[in-house]
């Protein structure tokens, strides 16, 4: 199972949450998928999808997602910290860790040698923790999201590996009020 | 402290309620006001291109976010303002610490100090140049033309206004 897999069968889950898209392949692949209005790809600013979604979680009270990959978390790794210090109960972040930087070529990242993100966050000091399988991620990200008490830190491990897709087509302004008015902010529209 | 409270205050009055900051001891007054304010959100972030992601996210969920830091972070922090803040047109407020402007002890901090206002020049930022306790009455207005033109606007509070404010 690649990321691609993995994002055919979670995003069933996805239906009335806020979801925040990392950039490059995961949000093509997942607009491929399905666009939706409550998705939020990112088109720029690799890194921030983690503290794009907490700051959004932070700001309103519904569910928020944030789809990161091995590579951004690495680039990003402090906001780990954040979220284990700041998180609310309605935010979760889903990292995709399948080893490599797909966007850029399937080139390696460190988690495929020695770095393991669990111990990480486990270390940044996140309570909820879990690492699982790809096809085992539809349950427990349901699960998270279903738990009104928690934030969770979730490490789905899959595969490395691509789908041929197209640039995302939406402008960027577009992408936000769309989003802003999934979230019930902008009435003009 | 009165200027710190004044800043505040004006930051206040023009609607923002989300407050971030790496700190830097030129603003260590504002981040002792803001730390007890119930009324805003606030937080410290490690590192300054994080906390202008999540700024951008508050924004997205409706509050109008300020992020605090030294010009120095200005570095850190260019991919982010274009490629997240620009692109999607998301009005974020930027506070800074001018260090390396006369009255700054530290040598090392002159560099950055040279280079900031040209840094946000090429960014097509506006600046507010905060010098005396009168540049900050223009806070609200630049707040404003933020929300309007739904791009980010900075305020630069140098030595000479900050060095009073024990």
């Amino acid at each position: 199972m690649n990321r691609f897999d993995l994002l055919k069968l979670i995003h069933k889950v996805f239906k009335n949450n806020l979801i925040i898209c990392n950039i490059g392949l995961p949000s093509q692949e997942l607009y491929q998928i399905k666009d939706q209005p409550n998705y939020f790809y990112m088109l720029g600013s690799m890194g921030l999808s983690s503290s794009i979604g907490l700051g959004l979680a932070l700001s309103q009270n519904k569910d928020v997602i944030s789809i990161d990959g091995d590579g951004s978390v690495l680039m990003n790794m402090n906001t780990l910290s954040t979220i284990a210090n700041r998180a609310p109960n309605n935010f979760t972040l889903l990292i995709i860790d399948n080893g490599s930087y797909g966007s850029t070529g399937d080139q390696k990242t460190f988690t495929s040698e020695k770095t393991v993100l669990k111990k990480v966050a486990i270390g940044a000091g996140c309570k909820n923790v879990i690492e699982c399988e790809g096809k085992d991620t539809t349950e427990i990200l349901s699960k998270a999201i279903n738990d009104k008490k928690n934030s969770y830190v979730i490490i789905s491990k899959v595969k490395s590996g691509n789908v041929n897709v197209e640039p995302i087509p939406l402008n960027p302004i577009t992408i936000r009020d769309r989003f802003r008015k999934f979230i019930g902010l902008v009435p003009y529209l | 402290m009165r200027i710190s409270k004044k800043i505040i205050k004006n930051l206040k009055k023009g609607g923002v309620n989300f407050f971030l900051s790496v700190p830097c001891k030129l603003l260590a007054n504002m981040i002792k006001i803001l730390e007890k304010d119930k009324g805003v959100y606030y937080s410290s972030v490690p590192r300054e291109e994080e906390g202008i992601g999540i700024c951008a996210g508050a924004y997205l969920g409706n509050k109008i976010p300020c992020i605090m830091m030294q010009n120095t972070g200005i570095g850190n922090s260019v991919n982010a303002i274009v490629s997240l803040l620009q692109l999607y047109n998301l009005p974020i407020i930027f506070l800074i610490s001018y260090r390396g402007t006369p009255g700054e002890k530290i040598g090392a901090q002159v560099g950055m100090a040279k280079i900031t206002k040209d840094i946000f020049k090429i960014l097509n930022i506006p600046v507010l140049h905060c010098s005396s306790e009168n540049d900050i009455e223009q806070i609200i207005t630049y707040i404003n033309h933020a929300k309007i033109s739904e791009s980010p606007v900075a305020i630069l509070c140098d030595f000479n206004l900050m060095k009073d404010d024990t």
